[in-house]
């Protein structure tokens, strides 16, 4: 915890100075005697400097106990969050093609990928959920409320090569 | 009789309001009773599909997701021994041995009547508190406003139990966050860099669906505890006989008084209500030596705490645009999708939709309690969902609702930069509600901040000059001290 601490009041304090930077750059139109659009982030920046030096020196003057119990629980939690991890990268790449290939084309193996994710290992039942639930999904926001999901620029090549 | 209490009573007994009041219900009950969702994140994800709705009708359904979010979580609390919701932590410490002695439907049973009850004293107290409170705050002015915001802000001591500076921080962050965008005062543009999509500034639900759902999804992919095949109790009689109604009278009173109490006090919340009300029935008790070993007090009083707080936290939302729990937090953000802020002045010019939500938060736990006895053997049977199918459709869902919100795409981005943030905040120990609270309350906390000083001409004392301003500072001291009491007790009791 100590490391993470560290970490985080590190990036903590060069963000809240690249806020600061940026608050600087702002255009400071007051009337004299009152607070400008610049005066909360002011505030908002001594605070944050304030604090993440204060949980910086917090953590650097407090030992760790370090056990061999942590470090064995600290590697099993390494695996799952390489899982996590290929969860982040999946949505990420989800995000990107959706836009381009719509909601119908790119959820579909999105969700299968999800499954697959969740130790899912039956691949008809896999491929049933993601193209029945994603189906369901575009019927149900379509047509029951009206909310036109993205139907991406490609959406129609690809269904006449499907179709 | 005051003529918007007749409006509002017929407002909130419309076929479609009703309808959405129980659909509500049955969503929530089914969010809360599965570990591991919380009734904030269930309402992020139905949210945008309320976006639609009109406001009397999305509301009611909100309302019946939070009410019978908190009578799920005890179903879980019972059966398999984890709280469906953190609220119900104090359920399961004598609901699973009942259940464990083959007695999982008088438990639940029993979980329900007292939650009904409790629902139905915190809508006493919120319809006979909240109309007076309103009135009251009708005469606070800028430098008011700005104290009642921080009195509210001071939740955030009781979401920072880990480490007081990470949980200030988390809520400093957000204060930042709420500053990209348009300056509430003078108009000046503010971090956006050029970006058209930033100017509104960060909505603050797509940036709530992130940070609440998105870690939410990530740690079920990590970690995947099998809780298939695991509801293999017997649920028998659910309804409670006479003499079980005799035995749990006051436990149940008393919850119910301290649930609406605490509910609304900024920061209480249902864990602490609930806590302290296994507590004290455990006191009064003329048998304590039971309790922890499947009594049906100790099943009673918290779930009647829990369930009183829905209504108490209403009330400083519903009058002082304040939240009291990370939920009601979240139904502002409805409320004002609507073009509703809530605040004394909803109780001025839109009375009648004020008492109609009041209304409905009466029908959502009628609902509740008919529902819940009605299907609970069906409904149980829900927790043997697969994960594999329940999350990929809660990231989808998480996806459709940021895109549903302004149907633009730049929001689903936002939305996966703060799920980051919130995986990164939760990988720091870092709590997440402090800068939920600081997206909600941080635009208006500047705003009165900064017309206060200009009123002024930038002398603080302004604040500490008018009697409601200090009162309001005065007692925020007061709520930091007692919020770090209150967790010492639950500590200690959880211990």
């Amino acid at each position: 915890m100590r490391r993470k601490n560290i970490t985080a009041a590190i990036v903590i304090i060069v963000m809240a100075m690249i806020y600061g930077l940026i608050t600087l750059q702002l255009p400071t139109r007051s009337l004299p005697d009152t607070p400008g659009p610049t005066f909360f982030p002011w505030i908002n920046v001594v605070i944050i400097l304030f604090l993440s030096v204060l949980l910086l020196l917090s953590s650097a003057f407090t030992k760790e106990n370090g056990s061999q119990d942590t470090k064995r629980k600290d590697e099993t939690q390494n695996n799952q969050n390489l899982r996590g991890l290929w969860a982040i990268i999946g949505f990420s790449i989800y995000l990107i093609i959706l836009p381009n290939f719509g909601f119908l084309i790119s959820t579909i193996p999105f969700f299968a990928f999800l499954m697959i994710l969740f130790s899912e290992k039956r691949p008809l039942y896999i491929l049933s959920n993601s193209i029945g639930i994603t189906f369901l999904f575009y019927f149900v926001f379509r047509h029951g409320f009206n909310i036109f999901l993205p139907q991406g620029v490609l959406h129609d090549v690809v269904l006449r090569l499907i179709l | 009789m005051n003529p918007d209490i007749i409006i509002g009573l017929n407002q909130s007994v419309g076929l479609i309001v009703l309808l959405s009041t129980s659909i509500g219900v049955l969503i929530g009950l089914i969010v809360g009773m599965i570990p591991g969702l919380t009734i904030s994140t269930g309402i992020i994800v139905f949210l945008p599909i309320t976006f639609v709705l009109p406001p009397d009708v999305s509301i009611a359904l909100l309302l019946g997701l939070y009410v019978g979010g908190m009578t799920g979580g005890s179903f879980s609390a019972v059966l398999l021994n984890i709280p469906g919701t953190p609220s119900a932590s104090a359920t399961a410490i004598d609901g699973y041995p009942m259940a464990s002695s083959g007695n999982a439907g008088r438990a639940l049973g029993i979980a329900i009547t007292a939650s009904f009850v409790g629902g139905i004293v915190s809508f006493l107290f919120l319809f006979l508190v909240a109309p007076i409170l309103a009135e009251f705050a009708l005469n606070f002015r800028t430098e008011d406003m700005f104290s009642i915001i921080l009195f509210g802000m001071t939740i955030i001591c009781s979401f920072s139990a880990g480490s007081l500076v990470k949980g200030l921080l988390s809520a400093a962050i957000g204060l930042a966050i709420v500053t990209v965008g348009q300056d509430p005062v003078m108009g000046t543009q503010r971090f956006t860099f050029g970006e058209v999509n930033l100017m509104a500034g960060v909505h603050f639900l797509t940036a709530l669906i992130g940070l609440f759902a998105i870690p939410q999804l990530i740690s079920h992919i990590s970690d995947q505890t099998n809780l298939r095949a695991v509801t293999q109790s017997k649920i028998k009689s659910i309804l409670p006989n006479i003499s079980d109604l005799k035995i749990i009278k006051f436990p149940i009173i008393l919850g119910s008084l301290i649930g609406s109490f605490l509910g609304t006090l900024p920061g209480a919340g249902g864990p602490i209500a609930a806590f302290i009300s296994y507590d004290y029935a455990k006191k009064i008790s003329k048998r304590p030596e039971r309790f922890g070993k499947g009594t049906i007090e100790g099943v009673a009083a918290p779930e009647s705490a829990n369930n009183a707080v829905t209504g108490g936290a209403l009330i400083p939302m519903m009058t002082l645009g304040i939240p009291g729990d990370p939920v009601t937090a979240i139904l502002i953000g409805a409320l004002i999708v609507h073009g509703l802020a809530p605040g004394p002045l909803m109780f001025l010019e839109r009375a009648d939709f004020a008492y109609g939500v009041i209304f409905s938060f009466f029908w959502a736990n009628i609902f509740n309690f008919l529902i819940a006895i009605l299907s609970l053997r069906v409904l149980v049977k829900v927790l043997d969902t697969p994960r594999s199918i329940l999350m990929p459709s809660l990231a989808v869902l998480c996806v459709v609702g940021s895109f549903a919100l302004r149907n633009n795409f730049f929001d689903v981005y936002i939305m996966l930069f703060f799920g980051l943030i919130g995986i990164s905040m939760k990988w720091l120990e870092m709590p997440v509600v402090p800068l939920l609270l600081a997206l909600v309350l941080g635009g208006q906390l500047e705003e009165n901040l900064r017309v206060a000083l200009t009123g002024s001409q930038g002398d603080i004392s302004i604040f500490f000059t008018s009697p409601i301003s200090l009162s309001f500072i005065i007692l925020s001291i007061v709520s930091v001290i007692w919020s770090f009491r209150s967790n010492k007790k639950y500590k200690q009791i959880t211990n």
